[in-house]
């Protein structure tokens, strides 16, 4: 009490609103009590209010991701239930359809410059206006909308070994290449299709970055005799480089999480386990296998690869937010 | 204030009802059905069309022993039959009565399932493919369709290429032989193959495998005693790289999906034989509705040793199996077994063309293909590749398409099959 009796004198920093300078607990000993139960209040009230999201959270995501981690720890079958200590990520380590599903994870983060590149440079023609630029930002974004399952079957066709794309190689003269059959192949095969199919949100991303893209800068480049590479280079990507780590960011988070459906449709993991991806790995041992420890197991590596990930771009867009 | 207080208190208790309520009622449908005067039923057929009736006289044989209890049939997309059973199963919660593929995909589940052979006994002779679906001399499940991997083959290629489509090959050089010269007239392929799911070896194994294996080896095999290194099981993946490398099979295999790819080749006349099933698809209907139903013949497997005694591999293809927790055993077996009245599988073996477990049905009315199919399930065994771990299956289906593509050698396969056999 002394501290707050003093308080209409000199308010402590932090002492709240609560006492503020217009009441005076002397002169009213009844409101003092109404103004402790009040203040009480008021510093529960927020976390009160933060309660229920803060439980949703904690119930719904936390909880379930502990149990998760914790179930990964236990056998599959007949040891079902009874802790087995590191036995299910040890498997993981020895089974090379896992070490090939990580190394595939390795892949896609040395395609991820390809992978914005191409939108980067369709989105450059488009700003520079080339003939046609109108149709081509529509059509560049169509496939954007259809389903992975769509686009894995259409290609399914196109890209069989008696399909169309091969009938046209045939006419030029080069042998059948068998797209989806061969290990070698058919893993950059999945990931350009998985590019054609989502390169058009970059794109949009692309324009809007274009849309705050100085023109003068441009004109004075051109003024000067720059030539169309030097203007890209030299002008448009410096301007562009928060948009291009921005596109970095969310290509490889989709590239990361959305390939499964492709997968699915278009190879099932195959030629010879060639396209796994650790999603592809967890779900063929959890429904396939029967094995949902160990796919837990599974499901805690990836969940650990895509917290660093996540916090490695995070870094970089701060420093991207820093730099402007 | 007391009003702040009072508000938040109000919507912390009203957001927490909610997020309880929305948490709660999954879990609680499959309590209610556990109640003994309803049944919930999983599996991936009721929903089809040719099933329909099999379903509906299953459910009227049910109904006149329980009348007062409801069934609901729950038809799940297959591709995630067993993801989702597999997620009722953790829980302890979900159907009392559910389909099982025979072998690996119910001896893996057999923790959460209920002994049958008390309630069973009277159904013993009358179904066949019971091994399909036991365990440790238990059985889970009754059996509704038996599956199989005859040879089919093409007449109408064999006339074209002027071969006798009543005599096809006996012994393996021979067979060789008359697809060389059904490709030079028709140019179609020996085999229709589709590998990429690593189903394709599956089929061949067994397909081909009681031609290869001697009577002995092949039980010795089924009862778990596998030699992996012996001649025997090393010719049956030398034929299976042979027929690749010699182009038996059509081009592109490893990027050919068994379902329904391959069996779109064979329908297409692009291809003499295929190794097809019994039931459910790529079977002596489906086919015959493309080439003609006398068009399509089922031949014994091509003999490659002396020795060996050809038979048709087959297994228990699907049946019905009871889950450990359902409130009434009794019950939830008198609808397995009425599912398995003979009434309601002649309905499935006449509108969707299964072969049937139940052997007294009459198909004397039916086409040559099925006669043939029926005629050998008295001297039938077990499909070689039944009785592997699905692990096993899943590998060999990856180091079957590294045979195809030439990256791995038989030895090599054979060894890395033998180490993931011991270790299942």
């Amino acid at each position: 009490m002394p501290l707050r009796s003093s308080s209409s004198l000199v308010r402590p920093a932090g002492s709240g609103r609560a006492n503020g300078p217009g009441t005076s607990p002397a002169r009213h000993p009844a409101g003092s009590r109404q103004h402790a139960r009040g203040a009480r209040a008021e510093r529960l009230a927020p976390y009160i209010l933060l309660a229920p999201a803060i439980l949703i959270i904690v119930a719904l995501r936390l909880w379930p991701l502990l149990l998760g981690v914790n179930f990964s720890f236990t056998g599959d079958g007949a040891d079902n239930g009874t802790t087995v200590g590191w036995a299910n990520y040890l498997e993981l380590l020895e089974d090379p359809l896992f070490r090939g599903a990580l190394g595939n994870v390795g892949l896609l983060v040395v395609l991820l410059p390809v992978a914005v590149a191409i939108p980067g440079l369709l989105a450059t023609f488009i700003y520079l206006r080339v003939p046609g630029h109108r149709v081509y930002r529509s059509v560049y974004f169509f496939p954007a909308v259809l389903s992975p399952v769509i686009i894995g079957a259409i290609f399914n066709l196109m890209l069989a070994f008696d399909g169309p794309l091969n009938a046209v190689l045939a006419v030029i003269g080069l042998g059948p290449v068998d797209w989806l059959g061969d290990p070698d192949v058919a893993k950059f095969t999945v990931v350009g299709v998985h590019i054609w199919a989502t390169f058009g949100m970059a794109l949009v991303v692309f324009l809007a970055g274009f849309a705050s893209l100085n023109p003068s800068l441009l004109d004075a480049a051109r003024v000067d005799g720059a030539s169309l590479r030097q203007s890209i280079w030299h002008v448009i990507i410096p301007s562009l480089t928060r948009t291009i780590q921005f596109v970095f960011v969310t290509t490889m988070i989709g590239m990361l999480t959305s390939m499964f459906g492709l997968l699915y449709v278009m190879t099932s993991g195959g030629p010879e386990g060639s396209t796994y991806l650790p999603e592809y790995y967890i779900w063929i041992q959890q429904g396939q296998m029967n094995r949902p420890a160990l796919a837990s197991a599974a499901s805690t590596v990836l969940f650990l690869i895509m917290l660093v990930a996540g916090l490695l771009q995070i870094s970089v867009l701060r420093r991207a937010g820093r730099e402007n | 204030m007391k009003q702040r207080t009072l508000w938040s208190a109000v919507m912390v208790l009203g957001l927490g009802l909610a997020g309880c309520g929305s948490a709660t009622r999954p879990a609680s449908t499959p309590a209610e059905s556990a109640k003994a005067t309803k049944l919930v039923v999983w599996d991936w057929k009721s929903g089809d069309a040719s099933a329909a009736s099999y379903i509906q006289k299953a459910k009227a044989d049910f109904a006149k022993k329980h009348p007062d209890v409801t069934l609901e049939f729950v038809a799940q997309p297959f591709e995630q039959y067993y993801t989702l059973l597999g997620a009722a199963i953790q829980s302890s919660t979900g159907p009392d009565v559910m389909l099982f593929n025979g072998g690996g995909q119910i001896r893996d589940r057999v923790g959460s399932l209920l002994p049958l052979d008390p309630y069973v006994t009277e159904d013993r002779q009358r179904l066949a493919g019971w091994d399909a679906f036991t365990k440790d001399g238990k059985t889970y499940a009754a059996p509704v369709t038996l599956q199989g991997h005859p040879i089919y083959y093409n007449k109408t290629l064999y006339e074209k290429a002027g071969l006798d489509p009543a005599k096809p090959a006996k012994t393996w050089d021979e067979f060789v032989g008359d697809c060389a010269t059904i490709k030079k007239a028709t140019g179609a392929t020996c085999f229709a193959l589709g590998n990429k799911e690593g189903i394709g070896i599956q089929f061949f194994l067994s397909g081909l495998g009681s031609s290869v294996l001697t009577p002995s080896e092949y039980d010795n095999w089924i009862a778990g005693k596998r030699d992996w290194t012996s001649p025997g099981v090393k010719k049956i993946f030398e034929l299976w790289k042979e027929s690749g490398d010699s182009g038996l099979n059509n081009e592109g295999a490893n990027s050919t999906a068994m379902f329904n790819d391959a069996f779109s080749i064979f329908d297409a006349g692009k291809a003499a034989h295929i190794i097809g099933l019994m039931s459910d698809i790529g079977h002596w209907k489906d086919f015959s509705e493309f080439l003609g139903a006398d068009k399509v013949g089922v031949m014994t497997a091509p003999l490659s040793i002396t020795g060996a005694t050809p038979s048709l591999p087959y297994d228990g293809g699907i049946g019905y199996a009871v889950a450990k927790w359902t409130k009434d055993p009794e019950l939830a077996s008198d609808l397995v077994r009425s599912l398995t009245a003979t009434d309601a599988l002649t309905s499935f073996y006449a509108d969707a063309g299964a072969i049937a477990s139940d052997t007294t049905i009459d198909v004397s009315q039916g086409p040559v293909a099925v006669g043939t199919i029926v005629s050998q399930l008295k001297s039938g065994k077990p499909a070689l590749h039944v009785a592997l771990s699905s692990k096993t299956l899943d590998l060999m289906g990856r180091l079957s398409q590294k045979l195809l593509s030439g990256s791995a050698s038989v030895d090599d396969v054979v060894e890395e099959l033998a180490a993931s056999d011991r270790a299942s």
